[in-house]
């Protein structure tokens, strides 16, 4: 399972930024496939990004609703919201583990050796923060003389903006250096610091930042796959903690809404006690107690 | 499936149909036309 998943996450990362025609012709792609946003975190002004980012395209609709132009409606956004809820409500987390660019950057960077380490647990709901503050207030409260809106958690924030986008339109484009200043200086530090993290501790971005992870986080409890945990199968060895890039304790943490379902747990358990698959309801109390059984106990 | 993922489901392809059908498309496409000055740090 985890040679799959590491070439899918291969093949999204590279096909989805395979344009190369960024030496010679526009320094980004302008087709019509950046109508469509990747499922995971990928800057759309990344010299070979063909889709456009999901977190910057929800800014730029929401920075924008409080200034439309005399006779057009404004753009809610609805377009992005409903494919994120869509792919939310399906799958929860999963792109988290399987199609983010990102996130498969941040696994390669923590195969470096080094002493590894966890993550002081309550850090998580910060990535819940940066979601209504970033995402959705500041674009919509705080605007320039304009009327219009800025995508904050894009400026202020998002490393794979600067990895992806800003560092190699900077080295492509030099005349851009000109106007490089605080914002930028910022990010590349930003970017320096989850480095060093993803070194030391897995996946540090999608675990305390990242807005995109914690929207698809919302829909954990109710996605149509989920991975179930079989008590009677388990021998406590704790063999799927060791392995959680998440922090997840699985035999604990039914449906947790940090679980990015890499299935690494899947992999490491040999006694069956997780399965993945599809969500099977529960079953109604009615159908748990057998009456002839209850029956028999009362006659006793 | 529980019920409400289903409701969800519903409801957040409506909202993708009707984003398609008041423009959303094309404001995304000149938006990821456009190099993200914001992403880049200028400012």
């Amino acid at each position: 399972m985890g040679a799959l998943r590491r070439l899918i996450q291969t093949l999204v990362a590279l096909g989805t930024n395979s344009y190369l025609l960024f030496p010679w012709a526009s320094v980004i792609y302008q087709g019509p496939l950046k109508a469509v946003c990747h499922p995971g975190l990928n800057c759309y002004s990344c010299p070979g990004a063909l889709l456009s980012c999901p977190v910057g395209a929800v800014q730029n609709f929401i920075s924008g609703l409080r200034y439309t132009a005399p006779g057009s409606m404004p753009h809610l956004g609805a377009m992005v919201v409903g494919y994120l809820g869509f792919i939310g409500t399906l799958v929860g987390r999963l792109p988290c583990g399987w199609l983010c660019p990102f996130g498969f950057i941040q696994d390669l960077i923590h195969k470096i050796p080094s002493p590894k380490f966890n993550l002081w647990v309550p850090l998580r709901w910060v990535k819940y923060g940066v979601l209504v503050v970033m995402v959705i207030l500041m674009p919509f409260f705080l605007l320039d003389q304009y009327g219009i809106g800025q995508p904050w958690f894009c400026k202020l924030l998002c490393p794979a903006g600067t990895m992806l986008g800003a560092l190699p339109l900077v080295i492509l484009k030099p005349q851009l250096w000109t106007t490089l200043g605080f914002y930028f200086w910022n990010k590349i530090t930003i970017l320096s610091i989850i480095v060093i993290l993803a070194v030391l501790i897995a996946r540090p971005f999608c675990r305390i930042l990242c807005p995109l992870g914690a929207f698809y986080s919302l829909f954990t409890r109710m996605t149509l796959v989920q991975l179930e945990f079989n008590e009677g199968n388990c021998v406590q060895c704790r063999a799927c903690v060791k392995v959680c890039p998440m922090g997840v304790v699985p035999h604990e943490q039914r449906d947790s809404r940090e679980c990015i379902m890499c299935l690494k747990c899947l992999d490491a358990c040999h006694f069956r006690a997780l399965e993945f698959g599809l969500r099977r309801p529960l079953p109604h109390p009615r159908e748990v107690h057998n009456p002839s059984i209850i029956q028999g106990i009362k006659n006793t | 499936m529980p019920k409400k993922a289903i409701w969800l489901v519903i409801i957040f392809t409506l909202l993708f149909v009707l984003g398609i059908n008041t423009g959303d498309l094309d404001y995304l496409m000149n938006l990821g036309n456009t190099i993200c000055l914001s992403c880049i740090g200028v400012g």
